[in-house]
């Protein structure tokens, strides 16, 4: 192997990296709060992708690339908190709230993807690159898009951090992760933060879902997959704390894109899934996991 | 070990037989082939969803993988029939092996872990397997899959002749093996025991429950019907594809089994019949189709959780308790001679209660009060012959609690208790003006008199009870005051079939030959849901009170069993403590029954009224604590 196939697969694992360090962060940021799993992320991420290609792309509104990331995150955003309401909200006193959230966002997922169909066609689209062009450090090759993904993920997860660390609201969320009942005793508005946590972690996923769409084509089930990889993610690391999904993202991205290149792109999934049976078996609570849990 | 009677003495096998006999009798009735081929993929789709319900439903297994074995068999089906030329016959069985295999080797994370880890492992596990099937070309077609698998053939005749009217019946054999086995599972101690982790999981295992072996056992037995459904599946359909490891068939088959509802068996069973043919008329709708099934499954959720199966409940507990009070209604007319004369004449009159309207009988002698309280699903006229023998020199009362004989049936929640029983029986004391009684209370009644004199709201002379084993701790100490083998568990059952009316009210009271014919009429008109909720609510009873008060001996007391009660625990009430008690021990009446002043009225009269004189003997109490009743 080259000094030059290496860098091409660091450089890989590292954009890979990064869009699912976005992903699961967003996934986790629900886990960790409501307790839930949300199977709508997925979707969420196909609905951000349409959504920012409708607003910006020049074939249809043509508000350009920019305006449509932004109308993105700030739609799915509302959409999170809305289906926070319509999904979830109504089953939180039932004892077995897993079960049924794990079907009610299934069912959420199917009817976003079904209604982009309904709106957009079955037919793949694609988001235009931000910006043309490569960039070239130290032998390595990235192209500017990659460039702004790779800046924009890191600014939005340091956002994030700073504002679940310092900011009063962001601590509340903590707080009501930690413990629901404590956090409502101080006066906490546990369904508002909770609506809250939906809405950032779909905006997350809008984000996502801008980036993926600029990568590969768009198709209303596109979320499917990179959802799948955000479980392994979250699996992986944990969510004992907000860093750990990061970490794993990384390192899930970094054995994708050797995986892909040593063992071909048919085993890397079943390799990947393997590898989240063995975490999963040895140590539930993720590789950076405690057994408490906090954003 | 507990009663549970075989399906076939169940309440179950008349909707089934009849339910099994019209999709028998369907293909010949039927020319539509479109029909008959959907109602094919329904019977597969309802073992499936009826097998995952063992797991999820009953084991409380969140197993996400149950679509992935049910793909197991129709690639194993594939492989083995079309690869390896097995007989087809012999690829469907083997279809069941490989996906119990596959089961197996999950069950070791699935152990290690609980709640949401399960779903996420078994997703896992099932993406896996996916992954596998795409990833290895060429023996499983890869992305494309295998088509034309071998179709089902009997001596040159194939089953897809005759609008596929062979697969029909096989799927039909196949659903009815798959629910007796399931049906058969969750009754034997290995379905018992799969019920109690899901409910206790630490409990069950410090009762001897082996966790890891009922697991594996409950996954394999829920993966045997989904395997062999799933190569059944390949041979008819004849593809194996990979998307049937999607999210749209996962989607379908946990909506079938959520709208049937979770660990009933048969909802599941009948959803895959509504589901799949609801959604079949709507198919033209496109993607529409799909929104309007998630929002049905979101819907359903939210204000049926309990999916069809709790509907259907629903119905049949208000059909059954509209005929119950019709009963007492009609009894309260036509019958009204026939009690009179049970009851020497006493005057019928009813009382409002905040429990409702309540039935009292009042001999109106001009001794002192007796009144009676009668137990479980039976009336005011069990003591007809006490009325009898009492009558002259007594006030003989007895009333008929809420759901029970000629008063009117009540709202379950609040009335159909012990504490509610006892303020009912307080209302009669009141309404009768009734002056320090000495109570009689049989069995259930037992408890209510119990409850009536620990509450001390209305004074009484004295206090016996027959049947009834006093308790200091619900549940705990039914399963030693009753003999846990006895036909005791009936008492609780709010759905009795025929057989088993007819069982508990031999036993409860006498044959029917032997005099007791108008109990056994009277049986059908109690309200079952006083039976549900009489003992769902025990707890509410305070229990060491009424332990307290016998123990301290706060008023004369006797316990006046039959000597050969079937359901009492004899030793159990010997060795209470007991601060005044009637001849210094419970008394057993020789020969006597469940219902000792039915069985042998003679004895039990004899001994019942040597206590009533001891009781009013006695120098009364100041009435301080019931001043103002």
């Amino acid at each position: 192997m080259t000094l030059e196939t290496l860098g091409f697969i660091l450089t890989g694992g590292l954009v890979l990296g990064a869009l699912y360090a976005l992903m699961a962060t967003g996934l986790a940021v629900v886990w960790t709060t409501l307790g839930i799993f949300n199977f709508a992320h997925g979707a969420f991420i196909a609905v951000g992708a349409y959504a920012a290609w409708q607003i910006g792309a020049g074939d249809a509104w043509g508000f350009g690339a920019l305006a449509g990331a932004i109308a993105a995150v700030a739609i799915l955003a509302a959409l999170g908190a809305g289906l926070h309401q319509a999904l979830v909200r109504p089953f939180e006193r039932q004892p077995n709230i897993v079960l049924i959230s794990v079907i009610t966002t299934l069912a959420g997922a199917q009817i976003l993807e079904n209604l982009l169909i309904l709106i957009w066609g079955p037919r793949p689209k694609q988001i235009e690159a931000f910006v043309g062009g490569e960039a070239r450090l130290a032998g390595i090759t990235l192209s500017w898009n990659e460039v702004v993904l790779l800046a924009t993920i890191a600014l939005t997860l340091l956002a994030l951090g700073g504002f679940l660390r310092t900011n009063p609201i962001g601590r509340s969320m903590r707080a009501v992760a930690q413990n629901r009942e404590a956090a409502q005793l101080l006066g906490l508005d546990v369904p508002r933060l909770y609506a809250l946590s939906f809405a950032l972690s779909a905006a997350m996923a809008g984000l996502a879902g801008v980036f993926i769409g600029a990568t590969r084509f768009m198709s209303p089930t596109m979320g499917a997959d990179p959802l799948l990889k955000a479980l392994i993610v979250v699996i992986f690391g944990g969510v004992a704390r907000f860093t750990s999904p990061i970490y794993a993202a990384f390192i899930v991205g970094m054995v994708e894109a050797f995986a892909s290149f040593y063992a071909g792109l048919y085993w890397t999934p079943a390799i990947l899934f393997a590898l989240m049976i063995g975490v999963l078996v040895v140590a539930p609570e993720g590789l950076f996991g405690r057994k408490s849990r906090t954003v | 070990m507990r009663y549970d009677p075989p399906f076939h003495r169940s309440t179950g096998l008349w909707p089934a037989v009849t339910a099994f006999a019209a999709l028998a009798v369907f293909p010949l009735v039927n020319d539509d082939n479109y029909l008959q081929h959907l109602m094919v993929l329904v019977m597969v789709y309802a073992i499936v969803a009826a097998s995952w319900d063992l797991s999820l439903g009953w084991g409380g297994l969140f197993n996400f993988a149950h679509v992935a074995l049910f793909a197991t068999g129709l690639y194993a089906y594939g492989i083995l029939a079309k690869t390896l030329g097995v007989s087809p016959w012999l690829a469907i069985p083997l279809g069941g092996v490989a996906a119990m295999a596959v089961a197996a080797l999950m069950t070791a994370p699935v152990l290690r872990l609980d709640g949401i880890y399960v779903i996420l492992v078994t997703l896992a596990v099932s993406q896996l397997l996916f992954q596998i099937v795409i990833s290895q070309s060429d023996v499983t077609g890869g992305a494309s899959g295998m088509v034309t698998l071998p179709s089902l053939k009997w001596d040159g005749y194939s089953f897809v002749r005759d609008g596929k009217i062979g697969y029909y019946y096989v799927a039909l054999a196949l659903l009815a093996a798959a629910m007796a086995f399931l049906q058969w599972l969750v009754r034997a101690p290995l379905g018992r025991a799969i019920r109690a982790l899901r409910d206790n999981k630490h409990y069950a295992v410090s009762r001897g429950v082996p966790e890891a072996r009922t697991r594996l056992l409950a996954l394999l037995a829920s993966a045997a019907p989904a395997g062999v459904a799933g190569a059944f599946y390949g041979s008819y359909i004849r593809v194996a594809s990979p998307d049937i490891f999607g999210i749209g068939t996962l989607t379908l088959l946990l909506s079938i089994l959520l709208l049937g509802g979770a660990g009933t068996l048969w909802g599941p069973v009948a959803a895959a019949f509504a589901v799949t043919l609801m959604s079949e008329a709507i198919a033209g709708l496109g993607p529409w189709r799909e929104i309007l099934i998630a929002v049905a499954i979101v819907a359903v959720m939210a204000f049926y959780p309990g999916g069809l199966w709790a509907a259907v409940q629903e119905l049949r507990e208000a059909a059954a308790t509209a005929l119950s009070q019709m009963r007492a209604t009609r009894n309260r007319s036509t019958r009204a001679a026939a009690r009179a004369a049970l009851t020497g004449g006493a005057k019928e009159t009813y009382i409002a209660t905040p429990h409702g309207r309540i039935a009292v009988a009042d001999g109106g002698g001009k001794g002192p009060a007796l009144l009676f309280i009668h137990g479980n699903s039976a009336c005011k006229e069990a003591f007809a012959r006490q009325f009898e023998a009492f009558g002259a020199r007594h006030r003989v009362v007895a009333f008929d609690l809420p759901g029970h004989g000629v008063s009117d049936n009540a709202d379950p929640e609040t009335s159909y208790n012990i504490p509610a029983y006892a303020e009912v029986a307080e209302a009669v004391i009141d309404a009768l003006n009734l002056d320090t009684p000495v109570v009689f209370g049989w069995s259930l009644g037992g408890y209510v008199a119990l409850e009536l004199a620990a509450r001390e709201k209305k004074p009484l002379a004295g206090l016996a009870i027959a049947g009834t084993s006093p308790l200091a701790l619900a549940p705990d100490d039914v399963a030693r005051g009753y003999d846990p083998d006895s036909h005791f568990i009936f008492a609780g059952r709010q759905y009795l079939t025929r057989a088993e009316g007819k069982i508990f009210a031999d036993e409860a009271c006498a044959p029917r030959e032997n005099g007791a014919a108008y109990m056994h009429e009277n049986f059908p008109r109690t309200d079952g849901r006083a039976r549900a909720y009489m003992i769902t609510k025990f707890p509410v009873v305070n229990w060491p009170r009424q332990m307290r008060m016998l123990r301290e001996g706060r008023l004369p007391f006797a316990i006046l069993n039959g000597h050969d009660d079937p359901f009492l625990n004899h030793a159990y009430i010997a060795g209470l403590t007991y601060g005044d008690i009637f001849r210094g021990a419970p008394y057993d009446i020789q020969g006597g029954q469940h219902a000792p002043f039915f069985n042998t009225p003679e004895a039990f009269n004899e001994a019942f009224a040597a206590f009533a004189a001891d009781c009013l003997a006695r120098p009364r109490k100041a009435e301080g604590a019931a001043a103002g009743g």
